[in-house]
């Protein structure tokens, strides 16, 4: 099909300036690029190492700092309250994302093909990316309660038995999934929405002679135009996703006694980030947070790594 | 309600707590803070009385210009931020209670306060709260602002139908020790269907632990949380929980609003400043409640202290003006005014601080908390507390929550600790 | 367009769903609402308040006597602005080489921007604080905007967006007319991604105006703030915090949020009539 042809990588098609003639020919090129490079350098560069110098330390914040070599890294391989929180924030993104990602699809395809009230659909997706954060809590605390909660109301109506969701593990664990799901869903359905707008609307015509139906037509056309969004959505919710961590600390509010980064009973919703937090500002431990930051980043780069093939790999097919 | 407090707050605005690390080793750096004629002094919003504020700018506005700051978010963070980065540091800064024990290590980044003559002020002071503020080298690097005495908030119509005592001086008194206010939990139970005397079983074991004099790590920074102190403390929650006196609701859903409107949840231990929760939180129960002391004895939650920083030019100045603020007159307005319960005793005194309390039946509540605030222990707060407590509050929570069993849930406890004191170099 | 169209019994389907999607959307937005028309203590009773209060004016007035929300507003609207012209500039150019243009170390260069995106953001805020005073922008609204002026998450979605919008058969146009680098970026390639521009301005616009964490620690001046941070300076302790107030603020600074997303979202749909843009 034509268009899959159009989306294959430029680079190869445009040989002329091939990298025969150097960089110099692409000076403008570099220098298109450079800002962005320019300002890392300025402001990225030494906050990035020096963290990395502090994740050889020990260091309570204010007071003198202590070498302590590789042992801030030894003590990350073996601290299994870490490699839990890896598997929370795993779980979370995991029940967060795909559903996220299914329903945005689809709401930015009904939004494509709804012709009125588009601009009132589009401004009500918008919202749940805007409120604000207290009220959320307030929500989705009173949704998710035992006695008087919404989710449980319906669980009786159809006949089965309430769930104390803040209170259990996995209940926790869907909660804070839903949440999420709930918060960013419209935003990525505006993403998914202006990545349709690259559709030419002729394909779609052709698929309509060709006799395909709704359905057919999204898998044949839209999907395989949308890819590149895909890839955008599912990596950037990759990096966002597994490095949450306002909506466990929203919805399990502590009592004044406890530490707002624990993750609630069994540290069933503490993300990676949390435990971050919970041992720089907690503990006082900043060289070990900063272990802990490095060890969230290779977390990251790995799974964006391995959704990026996934993605790549099934539009080569 | 609980729910408003650290939790919300704290977590939208967790953003801020994502400002940490770091700090250049800027060590020959002169600090710089405030410059011209300023004097700048942070707190957090609700931290001091704003009228005491105002008051104190107009009165030292001869000699300096004052400008009091409320910094937003997670206080701490920003606190640091700016100590470690040696600039734009206050000349006055809010130190919470409960982040003292970090402080107290770096005692060379604030002004000795005995060095302005704190000493002879010494004695209008609680002497617990006033020995919270020595560092180890036996400097003082805050002067009190309020204290949390814990007390026992109740609804005495719910204990009266369940034959229990309801009269404040008489729940004082025949609640008096944990095991009496356990038996009378089981009998608010029995008389009362679907009541709990407590929510959870962490306030149990919170309360428990603060009204002891040792906690987790001692100052020889040894863990001793696995001595037997903290593990009575755990045996006693662990009681609560198997005489079945604590409900299955979650703090701060609707759930607990309702229990709590309804007299299901008709009681519970918290610090002096929950009054102004429970005000917030439960406008229609105007009258249902009374305050009486904590069973087993006093402790303390929060308050917080004011210190003069080392960028600051004029300590002298600054420690007239943080005295004034925090005289016996100016911590009861502080009370008035935003719920600060004073470190001075002579406020207790204080006929606004004595008058009868509408949302507690008329109660004059300084008879209770003025006692319990005089009476609470001075305890050793190690930098370790929080990072070795953690592992014990995680275990006793999934006890209370999960139904975990207490053994496994005590031996995993320890194991974590074992290896955070081992990571964090604390003696075993 | 697609073969589903706004009528009949499908668009009625179609309507169907879509409502029941915003009122999902819009109801937390809605208590909201209803939070800031109620006291305080009317917030936490039980059964909450479904219909709106009669509080919603004292409430503005409260927090217009305890901060100052035009200022720190003014504040705001100056750095977000500045801040999403920068970005769209900057990222779209760069976008733009990285999607259309071979040259030696592209991947590299991309491979590293990408890696950069995942450094987590709690990496360090005081050795930046230490590099702003330094040079002395702690304070101003210049240490907010510099570093925010190019990211990679829009250099990522302008890459991906204009990999499969412009069409290399409209570049090789441009350049057959003799068209140079700059020329090919502005008459061709930007008109044709005003839709992946309007959403990277409306979530650029929407990340400076809700950016918390950094202005916090960056603007010590409290008479000169943003928005967000003076709100922030509302959230108390214990007991004192007046929550009519605080939703409030936190609804009336979205109003702004609200335009531009109105005004933006205009831009990606374009008008179908005319159909969708074309290589």
């Amino acid at each position: 099909m034509a268009v899959v042809e159009r989306t294959a990588p430029p680079a190869a098609r445009q040989v002329p300036a091939g990298p025969r003639k150097g960089w110099r020919a692409h000076w403008h090129l570099y220098a298109a690029i450079s800002p962005f490079y320019l300002l890392f350098l300025a402001f990225g560069l030494i906050p990035v190492g020096f963290s990395l110098y502090l994740s050889f330390h020990r260091w309570d914040g204010l007071g003198a700092m202590e070498w302590a070599g590789l042992t801030q890294y030894q003590y990350l391989l073996s601290d299994s309250d870490f490699w839990q929180s890896i598997g929370t924030t795993l779980v979370i993104w995991a029940l967060a994302t795909f559903p996220m990602i299914f329903l945005a699809m689809v709401t930015a395809v009904l939004l494509n093909s709804a012709v009125r009230f588009k601009n009132a659909y589009r401004f009500a997706y918008f919202l749940p990316s805007v409120t604000s954060v207290v009220a959320v809590a307030i929500v989705f605390g009173s949704i998710f309660s035992t006695d008087f909660g919404m989710v449980n109301a319906l669980l009786q109506a159809v006949g089965l038995d309430q769930v104390a969701w803040l209170n259990t593990p996995w209940g926790i664990k869907i909660a804070i999934a839903t949440l999420m799901t709930w918060q960013w869903t419209g935003y990525n359905a505006i993403i998914f929405l202006a990545g349709l707008q690259t559709v030419p609307g002729d394909l779609y015509e052709a698929a309509r002679i060709d006799g395909a139906g709704p359905v057919q037509t999204f898998f044949r056309v839209t999907l395989p135009l949308l890819r590149p969004t895909l890839l955008f959505v599912l990596v950037v919710s990759t990096v966002t996703g597994l490095q949450s961590f306002s909506e466990p600390q929203v919805l399990l509010q502590t009592t004044a006694n406890e530490s707002t980064f624990a993750g609630g009973p069994d540290r069933a919703g503490q993300t990676m980030v949390l435990y971050f937090f919970q041992q720089t500002f907690d503990n006082n431990d900043f060289g070990y947070g900063a272990a802990v930051a490095w060890g969230i980043f290779l977390v990251v780069v790995l799974f964006s790594i391995i959704n990026w093939r996934l993605v790549q790999r099934r539009g080569e097919q | 309600m609980r729910l408003s407090r650290r939790g919300v707050l704290r977590a939208g605005l967790a953003g801020t707590a994502a400002t940490a690390l770091g700090g250049l080793t800027t060590g020959c750096a002169v600090p710089t803070g405030s410059t011209g004629r300023n004097m700048v002094l942070w707190y957090w919003s609700g931290g001091l009385g704003d009228s005491v504020v105002k008051s104190a700018a107009a009165r030292y506005e001869d000699s300096v210009r004052l400008k009091a700051v409320q910094i937003g978010g997670y206080y701490r963070s920003k606190l640091i931020t700016t100590m470690a980065g040696n600039a734009n540091i206050p000349d006055i800064a809010g130190l919470k209670g409960e982040d003292m024990a970090s402080y107290l290590p770096n005692s060379d980044q604030f002004v000795d306060l005995r060095t302005l003559g704190a000493d002879r002020l010494k004695s209008r002071y609680l002497d617990w709260k006033w020995q919270q503020a020595v560092a180890p080298d036996g400097s003082l690097i805050g002067f009190p602002i309020d204290v949390g005495p814990v007390v026992h908030y109740y609804q005495p119509a719910v204990f009266e139908r369940a034959g229990l005592a309801s009269e404040p001086a008489d729940v004082s008194r025949e609640l008096n020790t944990w095991e009496k206010f356990f038996a009378a939990g089981e009998q608010l139970r029995k008389r009362v269907p679907g009541t709990r005397i407590l929510t959870d079983v962490n306030s149990v074991f919170e309360m428990s632990i603060g009204q002891g004099t040792t906690r987790f790590v001692d100052e020889d920074r040894t863990f001793i949380g696995d001595g037997p102190r903290v593990r009575a403390c755990w045996d006693r929650a662990v009681e609560a929980k198997r005489r079945g006196i604590v409900s299955n609701i979650v703090t701060g859903t609707p759930d607990s609003i309702a229990a709590t409107e309804k007299g299901t949840l008709p009681s519970q231990l918290n610090a002096s400043w929950a009054a102004g929760d429970l005000k917030l939180a439960y406008p229609r129960t105007k009258g249902r409640w009374r305050v009486a002391a904590c069973p087993g004895g006093p402790s303390n939650v929060g308050g917080s202290f004011l210190a003069i920083t080392r960028a600051c030019r004029e300590p002298e100045r600054a420690f007239e003006i943080i005295t004034w603020m925090l005289d016996a007159d100016n911590q009861a307005r502080g009370f008035t005014e935003a719920g600060l319960f004073p470190s001075t005793p002579a406020s207790y005194r204080a006929k606004r601080l004595r008058q009868p309390d509408p949302f507690f039946g008329g109660q004059i509540t300084m008879d209770v908390f003025g006692p319990a605030a005089q009476q609470i222990p001075v305890a050793f707060n190690s930098p370790y507390d929080v990072a070795l407590g953690q592992p014990i509050r995680d275990e006793i929570k999934n006890v209370g929550v999960l139904g975990k069993d207490p053994k496994t849930a005590w031996e995993d406890a320890m194991k974590s600790c074992r290896r955070i004191a081992k990571h964090l170099g604390v003696n075993l | 367009m697609a073969s589903i169209k706004g009528s009949g019994r499908r668009g009625a389907a179609l309507h169907a769903s879509l409502i029941i999607g915003v009122l999902l959307s819009a109801f937390p937005f809605y208590w909201a609402v209803v939070m800031s028309t109620h006291t305080s203590s009317e917030i936490f009773s039980y059964p909450p308040k479904l219909l709106p209060g009669s509080h919603f004016l004292q409430n503005v007035r409260n927090l217009f006597d305890t901060i100052d929300f035009f200022g720190s507003m003014g504040n705001s609207l100056l750095v977000a602005t500045v801040v999403t012209v920068l970005v769209l500039f900057f990222d779209s150019l760069a976008a733009f080489v990285f999607a259309k243009f071979p040259f030696p170390g592209r991947r590299v260069l991309f491979g590293l921007l990408m890696l950069i995106f995942m450094v987590p953001a709690q990496l360090a805020a005081i050795p930046q604080f230490v590099i702003m005073s330094k040079i002395g922008w702690i304070g101003s609204m210049t240490a907010l905007i510099v570093p925010a002026a190019a990211n990679a998450f829009g250099i990522f979605w302008m890459r991906q967006y204009m990999r499969s919008a412009i069409h290399d058969e409209l570049l090789d146009a441009a350049r057959l007319d003799g068209a140079r680098f700059l020329r090919q970026y502005w008459h061709v390639a930007l008109p044709v991604v005003r839709p992946g521009l309007a959403f990277l301005g409306i979530f650029t616009f929407m990340g400076q105006w809700n950016d918390y964490a950094w202005p916090l620690i960056a603007l010590t001046n409290p008479d000169n703030v943003t928005l967000q941070v003076a709100l922030s300076q509302l959230n108390g302790t214990r007991g004192t915090t007046d929550y009519g107030m605080v939703m409030t603020g936190a609804l009336l600074a979205l109003i702004p949020l609200l335009i531009v997303f109105a005004v933006g979202a205009r831009q990606i749909i374009g008008d179908l009539a005319k159909g969708a843009v074309r290589g």
